[in-house]
């Protein structure tokens, strides 16, 4: 490269970083100023400092308790509950059968599923009186389920279908780690006596710590993002039992028109995935280095 | 169980005296149990991940009426569409849902040519040449893709709608072209590539830029499909900005459109999931299509550590 040609790598990223800042920067940075201004709308100057007022609305304000309460359970149940299924799908489907690649294929199908397709057919599966999944309860003699028009199921039945999606999804990044175990460990282990399980509790799952740390994580930011769902089948009832965070988030600023609340709430919603991720981060960090 | 041998062998802890032919023949019979065992699983599994779609694809080639038939009590007729009909697609196909289809095959086609320009360029740059401020930009550039896109929503729509771009096709397309991880992974491969062959080009007199579309890009095809098929899936896919941005019926996206379908035509199940399986099935074949190249990204991005 000439001294007369500096200006070339710059120009070749002009275009891509050019919309990453204009459409990922700045979003972030006006994000954390609006927030503390409390304007509703407009990229003028704000209209008055409101500062941390906003902030102390929404502590005394018990929507947002709740719906802070929903998404952390929530998260407790389904992030773990994922990550565990994915990797034993995984393990499932690294197995050499014969035809284990069309298994495997069919498992990848859920993924190319989205999330408010598998919402509208899942919430018609899910229907009390002509549901199939109550059908097929009954014709086994179960008694049928509620699911989505219960306030005690109804956040089970969101796990569900966002499981559905999620498990195969997740189960790819298993398997690719899975695959880079060398054969030969399993071998030496198998010579040493080891048994079935010690096997897998003292040679695959160390091996695996990077990845279970990194699909627990990206897993846990995912969920609790998680909107369509809610959107789609039960706006956050019944009686709250789905009122998950993201969905106060587009309350506040596309029904109730109030940007500021909006991206408070946001930024609330941020640091509760942030304190989460953080301790999910240091968790694997010292099971790592143990 | 008896042997001729004088040589005695012990199979277990249990001290039986044991032939060899017993003990490989309980080790084959276990490894065969074992097969039984993980076939069913596996069959298990794959009904409870494919079932609703089954379904829901059965119905959509139904009449009215024969949707719900075989559901309550269920049969195993309700998984077989007879009798057959393709009427609940040609209605779809004729209303409004078209329109949709069409709006997210254009954006989403728009968004892969320029995406795969626009990143390119800049995994080339990143991944080739040497400069000033490198590295910090590529860390900015890999901080982008982990900030998830709900976190900036908010502002995001405020700034559009500030654009003035309230239902246009370019708040649906412009602010999906630069994306961070596609960058990444044109770096990785460009890196990749020998300097000679680049060297060479340029003393034949190619500008960086023909290098680029000349040498390297025509060597890139396994990046490119990739490439192309995360960022047309992100168009085809996406639910929550064209709610937002585009939700006027000229301009809705396909998974948006679906949703309206449910509130729109609450009893024509069958049409409902017709427009479904047409929904799914261009994700589902792309994916089934290119997953050698999917999970080949995944690996590659180097994530499982």
């Amino acid at each position: 490269m000439t001294r007369r040609e500096w200006w070339i790598p710059y120009a070749f990223l002009v275009p891509a970083l050019l919309g990453l800042v204009v459409f990922k920067l700045v979003p972030i940075g006006y994000a954390l100023k609006q927030s503390v201004y409390g304007s509703t709308f407009g990229f003028g100057p704000s209209i008055s400092f409101v500062g941390l007022t906003q902030y102390q609305q929404l502590l005394s304000d018990p929507t947002l308790s709740h719906a802070l309460v929903v998404t952390v359970i929530f998260n407790a149940i389904i992030n773990p509950l994922q990550t565990a299924l994915a990797l034993a799908l995984a393990l499932l489907v690294n197995r050499r059968v014969r035809g284990i690649s069309v298994f495997r294929s069919l498992y990848f199908i859920p993924v190319g599923i989205s999330l408010a397709v598998a919402s509208v057919v899942w919430g018609i599966l899910l229907d009390p009186e002509s549901g199939l999944v109550d059908s097929l309860l009954r014709s086994v003699g179960l008694p049928g389920q509620p699911f989505l028009t219960s306030p005690a199921q109804a956040l089970g039945s969101i796990i569900l279908i966002a499981s559905w999606i999620g498990v195969p999804y997740w189960m790819i990044f298993f398997l690719a780690g899975l695959q880079d175990i060398s054969r030969t460990l399993y071998e030496s282990a198998a010579i040493d006596g080891a048994s079935r399980w010690q096997t897998f509790w003292r040679v695959t799952l160390p091996l695996l710590r990077r990845t279970t740390t990194f699909v627990l994580v990206a897993d846990t930011a995912a969920n609790f993002l998680l909107f369509v769902p809610v959107y789609v089948l039960t706006q956050g009832g019944p009686t709250g039992s789905t009122d998950l965070l993201m969905y106060e988030v587009y309350r506040a600023g596309f029904i109730s028109s109030d940007m500021g609340r909006a991206a408070a709430l946001t930024v609330v919603l941020l640091l509760a995935t942030l304190v989460v991720v953080a301790c999910e981060l240091l968790v694997g960090g010292r099971a790592e280095a143990a | 169980m008896s042997s001729t041998r004088t040589v005695e062998r012990r199979d277990d802890a249990s001290g039986r005296r044991a032939s060899p032919r017993s003990v490989t023949t309980r080790r084959r019979v276990r490894a065969q149990v074992e097969t039984v065992v993980i076939y069913v699983l596996l069959v298990v599994v794959a009904l409870v991940f494919l079932f609703p779609m089954l379904w829901a694809v059965a119905s959509s080639f139904r009449p009215l009426n024969d949707v719900f038939r075989y559901t309550v009590p269920f049969s195993g007729r309700a998984l077989i569409p007879i009798p057959f009909t393709v009427q609940p697609y040609v209605v779809v196909l004729q209303s409004a849902f078209t329109q949709a289809l069409v709006n997210t095959l254009f954006v989403g086609g728009v968004t892969v040519a320029s995406g795969i320009i626009a990143n390119a360029l800049a995994g080339f740059a990143f991944g080739v040449f040497r400069f000033r401020g490198q590295r910090v930009l590529f860390f900015f550039v890999v901080l982008t893709f982990l900030v998830p896109f709900e976190a900036i929503v908010i502002p995001l729509y405020i700034m559009v709608a500030a654009f003035g771009w309230q239902n246009t096709f370019q708040a649906l397309i412009v602010p999906a072209i630069a994306n961070g991880l596609v960058i990444f992974l044109f770096r990785q491969f460009f890196a990749g590539l020998p300097r000679e062959l680049l060297e060479a080009a340029r003393v034949d007199g190619l500008s960086w830029f023909g290098v680029w579309a000349r040498i390297a890009m025509p060597l890139s095809t396994p990046v490119i499909v990739t490439a192309a098929m995360m960022l047309f899936l992100s168009q085809w896919q996406s639910f929550f900005w064209p709610l937002l941005v585009a939700n006027a019926p000229q301009y809705q996206m396909v998974q948006v459109a679906l949703t309206n379908f449910q509130t729109q035509y609450v009893t024509v199940w069958n049409q409902l999931f017709a427009a479904a399986t047409i929904t799914s099935i261009v994700p589902v074949v792309m994916l089934l299509a290119l997953q050698r190249y999917y999970v080949q990204s995944v690996a590659g991005t180097g994530l499982k550590g």
